[in-house]
């Protein structure tokens, strides 16, 4: 190597290293102590105990809240992001059309997902109130609102709900995109007689699928590190029934200090991310539709 | 009403140039034809979606008793502005809790604009060896959640005195993240690299081409992960709920829930002032995506398809 290509290879490292420092004191050395803390039985105050598996095996076949946590959590993933990504694209199929007031509309639409997480929790519970307003719309059409934070039933559909005021996100994101769209595979459908639908299904759909798929994974991966709302709302009631991985573990960790049993939550729930990305991935061939495989 | 309508209005007075205007054609094409059922569709939805949001502002200006009765109304019938100052007066620290805020997020937003620039610019420029190995771990541990390293970490600080301090809330910012690093590189990558090399032929060393040429043409990505870390940090609540105690030392994310869930017991929360305390909380973020917008569109378009191809 040439004097100068040392030099270079140096100043690559200096400059790099603020991240790989970051990268070993606060992710490869937690990682490690991680794995390390999820084999012992450690309240953080008192000498670890090592246990080998038995954190994970507990969890996996003792404990019942592990169980109804996992199973709440896909649920409000599986229902929230589809439905949100659903929405954001329905609205911005909307908005690409010629729409007067478009970007009034489409300021409206973006402004919930500005409203940050905590002051969201506390307008829906506000609005989620027994007696407040969305009850208070659904009586005048004689529906009976249910207490929505406080019935087992209930309580997953009002998260779900909190998740869905941000579909604003998606429908900026998405209408971006579809302007990217070339006008000519319209005019050309047009010329072959497809309808409005058609031409959704066949260009605009297709046409975006990168996208929707790149916020699918995202959006699953957030909603599976839910935390505030459950946190602020609900504390995981009633009776669990809204009870998710990560205000589970944070109670496990921080509320109980049971460290080793948290930190080996917290593989579990990687491992639950890891294979639905996995999954995406691999059903990804089937329906995203990149143009450069056309070329 | 009004305050969040003007809050949201003006981006309709600027004209924006691109792709946002369509040239007018010959005529309209089917599809992108708007009917009055697209119309009524908007406005409905619209409409629903900004109702809580002016719930909010309703209960915001509202009496004592009018909350504590439960007879606000959806537009306000009484215009309590005093509310905005008294949250600042009753033994709530709220200017506490926002001047928390403020400390936490320069503090975080000055780390990563720092450091992200630095390390995305050596990663799209500088050759060493092992450089795209590790740029691929770089890529891997975007896909590890944080809650994998959440407890060492608070063991961390903890054996290091920092519980209950704002410090691990903000120094872990100067190390950069995987995301900001990426988005330097792929927007320095785009820039042409005859500049650095005639700055080279110049005579500049490699940390003089970064602070003089490049720094001045890194500033929409710098002001993107800007906006990025702010919003992250401003509405961040778990890091504080992990590492902050303290009344005095909590932001105002934690502070506004903190109000609702210590009166919880005693009486019901005084909805008014915690409805002003999520505006303080919101106002901050309607202005910096107003003011930022056109660096976010860029980098959210760019960031979001390259992420995936």
């Amino acid at each position: 190597m040439s004097r100068l290509r040392r030099r270079e290879a140096l100043w690559f490292y200096l400059f790099a290293s603020p991240w790989i420092i970051g990268f070993v004191v606060f992710l490869l050395g937690p990682m490690i102590a991680s794995i390390y803390i999820s084999l012992t039985d450690w309240d953080s105050f008192t000498p670890p105990k090592f246990v080998g598996l038995e954190n994970y095996t507990r969890l996996l076949t003792e404990d019942p809240v592990f169980w109804k946590a996992l199973w709440n959590t896909f649920f409000y993933a599986a229902i929230s992001v589809p439905l949100g990504l659903g929405i954001g694209l329905w609205l911005a199929n909307l908005l690409n059309k010629q729409v007067r007031l478009r970007k009034v509309f489409r300021t409206l639409i973006y402004l919930p997902t500005l409203v940050p997480l905590v002051a969201t929790a506390m307008i829906f519970k506000m609005v989620l109130a027994p007696s407040g307003p969305l009850n208070d719309v659904l009586g005048v059409f004689s529906i009976p609102g249910p207490s929505w934070l406080l019935e087992s039933i209930w309580v997953k559909p009002a998260l779900i709900l909190l998740s869905v005021w941000g579909a604003g996100g998606a429908t900026v994101l998405l209408l971006a995109a579809m302007k990217g769209i070339p006008r000519e595979l319209y005019e050309a459908a047009e010329v072959d007689g497809a309808g409005a639908f058609r031409q959704f299904w066949s260009i605009t759909f297709p046409q975006l699928t990168p996208i929707i798929f790149f916020n699918l994974i995202m959006g699953l991966i957030g909603a599976f590190q839910v935390f505030s709302q459950v946190y602020i709302l609900t504390k995981g009631g009633p009776d669990n029934a809204s009870q998710m991985m990560v205000p589970l573990l944070f109670n496990e960790a921080f509320s109980f200090y049971h460290m080793g049993y948290a930190s080996a939550l917290s593989w579990l729930l990687f491992a639950v991310i890891l294979v639905f990305t996995l999954l995406a991935f691999r059903t990804a061939r089937r329906w995203v539709f990149y143009e450069t495989e056309v070329k | 009403m009004a305050t969040v309508i003007s809050a949201a209005a003006p981006p309709q007075q600027e004209p924006q140039p691109g792709p946002e205007r369509t040239p007018s054609r010959d005529r309209v094409m089917g599809v992108f034809r708007a009917t009055p059922f697209t119309y009524a569709t908007l406005i409905i939805v619209s409409a629903v979606l900004c109702v809580p949001l002016v719930f909010v502002v309703s209960i915001a200006l509202s009496s004592d008793q009018t909350v504590n009765a439960n007879t606000f109304t959806i537009l306000p019938r009484e215009f309590h502005w005093d509310n905005f100052t008294r949250v600042f007066s009753t033994d709530l620290p709220m200017q506490r809790f926002l001047l928390n805020s403020v400390i936490i997020s320069t503090g975080a937003v000055i780390g990563q604009m720092l450091s992200s620039g630095l390390v995305g610019y050596a990663f799209a420029r500088l050759r060493a060896p092992g450089k795209n190995a590790l740029f691929i771990v770089v890529l891997a541990t975007m896909m590890i959640p944080a809650q994998i390293t959440m407890i060492p970490q608070f063991i961390l600080f903890k054996e290091l005195g920092w519980v209950n301090t704002f410090l691990p809330l903000i120094v872990p910012n100067f190390f950069s993240n995987a995301f900001n690093v990426f988005l330097v590189r792929q927007f320095v990558s785009r820039l042409p690299s005859e500049i650095d090399e005639a700055a080279m032929v110049d005579g500049l060393g490699f940390f003089g081409i970064y602070r003089r040429i490049m720094l001045p043409m890194l500033a929409p990505v710098l002001i993107a992960i800007g906006i990025f870390t702010l919003t992250a940090t401003w509405g961040d609540f778990m890091g504080p709920l992990i590492y902050l105690n303290d009344e005095t030392k909590m932001p105002l994310a934690l502070g506004v829930q903190y109000i609702t869930s210590t009166s919880q017991a005693l009486q019901a929360p005084p909805w008014n002032l915690v409805m002003v305390g999520s505006i303080l909380l919101t106002l901050p973020m309607i202005l910096v995506y107003y003011l930022g917008q056109r660096y976010l569109y860029e980098m959210d378009i760019s960031g979001g398809s390259a992420g995936v191809k």
